[in-house]
């Protein structure tokens, strides 16, 4: 019987063939726009976790107030801090960083880039960690001061020329020479990197003393949460004020985390009142459709067609309205969520990767089918009311 | 003692328009028998396809009883009503009614789908009445495509399809040419004399009612006349 009344919606929305169509696109964008939206913040959190992870769980990151990662403008820290701080002890090291943006030359070519200094001997120890090598070339030695080595895409991108090691850079007027290239490491902000010793930075940026960021790498097997208030309460003691805070990776990840959700929800919301938009299409067509068929329904009605049987004619209809939708959105925001993938790898954002959720698909079609369904209950009901008389004399 | 299978018992339907009221039936009492050709004739106006529709339980009378097979019909609920219509009563309308969207076949079949038979049952049934009224090399076209007396054929065959206790049929020859109307009327006849099927039809069109066991001339929502004598009736009707 169900299948009866499948086959008769079927056959009426392929008699209205264009409004049909009309119809489900609202639908498709609807859909689509909500499985766009969320493959694709749910690549971006997942990678976001994954290269929290790449960065190490174990690492404590001290910065001014209001630190947001390296090239921030900030106050406040000093070597002072970083003493501090290593005389706790219980760290495998202790290193810190200081940023600014630069006048880079090369053959006459000037750009500004982000140079980021760290002490010469930590450099190797800071990267292997994390289990990035040079590609080329070698870390710093220490005492080493007025060599570079540079990011993957620093290398290859910020000069029309590919720079290479031994090839000499000058970088606020000083020159550098450049002693190793990084291999890839999977984002922009990363890859772009140029790393100098922090005594060549003091030097050309004339900060004697000051401090952006602190990274301690606390031992195996000690409570990072711990260590992070121990660091907190001695770096209050020393310098008697609270313009600094220590984050451990997964405060970090939880903070950036918060923030996407807000993003996620607000994107949604968007792409779900273009839905209610396909939703109301839906109903337009429907009550259309129950307007024109009037005569069809009184005809039914007279040959034995129950109140229900026209219900679920009707109902059948604009569900299938609305999951033919749902499968083409499903289709439409996957392809847009691949797309925005190949987009961002090849800008450089190699780590963001957009998979193919299975409970997501399933999702997009059970609602659009709901959708369907729902957008059309009233106008079939309304269908099923009409009283045979009245729907036969109906021209 | 032939079997009553249509009973109207002082039956009215009275429809309000605004501030005025119109009885388009009045004190209608009446029996039909089963397997008799049953005519109703009358002017425009005169109550006929009102009465039509009481029988056809496609609405429901204002005041009085009507009972089909033995059941009271006011008294049924709608969808009962609806499943009672479509399993005792086959409709043969002026205007054909059928659904242009579909073949001729899928519209014999329809009925059937809402008896909830199944589709190898209904496919042979409807094949079956498509031959009885000569259409069997037109099954697979589209109601759309069909002339005036084919689409008729077919609305006659539909109206068969679940084995009706009544056939009622509103003016079935109106909306043809006085050939095919004929033809029309040839089928209807022979359904009664050959099948033993039971059919009321309405109709002014006096020439092409031959066949029918007994007439009733209505007028102005009352039943002037029943008589054997359809010429008696005709006569009436002329008058008039």
């Amino acid at each position: 019987m169900i299948q009866d009344y499948i086959s008769l919606a079927i056959g009426n929305l392929k008699h209205k063939r264009v409004r049909s169509l009309l119809t489900i696109i609202g639908i498709v964008i609807g859909i689509g726009a909500i499985i766009a939206l969320i493959s694709v913040s749910q690549g971006l959190e997942n990678s976001i976790k994954e290269q929290f992870e790449l960065f190490g769980k174990d690492r404590i990151l001290i910065g001014p107030k209001g630190f947001q990662g390296p090239g921030t403008v900030s106050e406040g820290l000093t070597t002072k801090d970083v003493d501090t701080i290593e005389n706790l002890g219980e760290f495998e090291y202790v290193t810190y960083f200081l940023s600014r943006t630069a006048e880079i030359e090369r053959k006459n070519q000037v750009k500004f880039a982000l140079a980021t200094s760290y002490p010469a001997e930590d450099v190797e120890k800071a990267f292997g960690d994390i289990d990035i090598d040079v590609k080329s070339g070698r870390f710093f030695t220490k005492g080493e001061k007025f060599s570079a080595i540079l990011g993957s895409r620093a290398a290859s991108e910020l000069f029309d020329e590919d720079v290479r090691v031994r090839n000499k850079i000058k970088i606020a007027g000083s020159s550098f020479e450049v002693i190793g290239i990084l291999e890839n490491i999977g984002n922009p902000q990363d890859d772009n990197i140029i790393i100098i010793p922090i005594e060549a930075a003091r030097e050309i940026f004339n900060e004697p003393d000051k401090v952006e960021g602190i990274m301690a790498q606390v031992k195996p097997g000690v409570d990072i949460q711990e260590t992070q208030s121990r660091i907190e309460r001695a770096l209050k003691r020393a310098r008697d004020d609270e313009n600094f805070q220590v984050l451990t990776p997964t405060q970090i990840l939880e903070q950036i985390n918060q923030v996407l959700g807000v993003v996620q929800v607000v994107l949604v919301g968007i792409a779900a009142i273009s839905l209610v938009v396909g939703g109301i299409g839906i109903m337009n067509s429907m009550y259309t459709s129950v307007l024109e068929r009037t005569k069809e329904i009184g005809i039914m009605k007279a040959i034995g067609a129950k109140n229900k049987d026209i219900l679920l004619i009707f109902l059948i209809e604009s569900g299938f309205l609305g999951i033919i939708g749902g499968f083409f959105g499903v289709l439409l925001g996957l392809g847009i969520g691949k797309l925005v993938g190949v987009i961002a790898f090849q800008s450089g954002f190699q780590f963001l990767k957009i998979e193919v959720n299975f409970s997501l698909i399933i999702f997009g079609l059970i609602f659009a089918f709901f959708v369907g369904m729902i957008s059309g209950a009233i106008p079939a009901y309304q269908a099923s009311k009409l009283k045979p008389v009245d729907a036969l004399k109906y021209e | 003692m032939k079997k009553a299978i249509i009973k109207m018992k002082d039956l009215w339907k009275t429809y309000h328009m605004g501030e005025t009221t119109l009885d388009a039936l009045k004190e209608i009492n009446l029996e039909i028998y089963q397997g008799e050709f049953f005519t109703i004739l009358g002017h425009s106006g005169s109550g006929k396809s009102t009465m039509l529709n009481m029988v056809g339980s496609l609405d429901l009378p204002t005041k009085g009883k009507i009972f089909l097979d033995g059941i009271d019909i006011s008294t049924l609920h709608e969808s009962d009503l609806a499943q009672l219509r479509g399993k005792k009563i086959g409709l043969v309308f002026q205007s054909f009614n059928l659904i242009p969207s579909l073949t001729a076949l899928e519209n014999v079949s329809l009925p059937m789908i809402f008896q909830g038979q199944d589709k190898n049952t209904r496919d042979s049934k409807s094949k079956e009445l498509l031959s009885l009224v000569g259409l069997s090399s037109r099954m697979t076209h589209k109601a759309s495509q069909l002339s005036g007396g084919e689409k008729q054929r077919v609305a006659i065959a539909r109206a068969l399809s679940n084995n009706p206790e009544v056939i009622l049929a509103d003016e079935p020859t109106g909306n043809l040419d006085s050939k095919t109307g004929a033809e029309i009327m040839n089928i209807f006849e022979d359904l009664h004399k050959n099948h033993n099927r039971t059919i009321i039809m309405v109709t002014h069109d006096i020439g092409l009612v031959k066949g029918s066991d007994r007439s009733c001339y209505l007028s102005d929502g009352k039943i002037i006349k029943v008589s054997k004598n359809i010429k008696e009736i005709k006569e009436m009707v002329i008058k008039k």
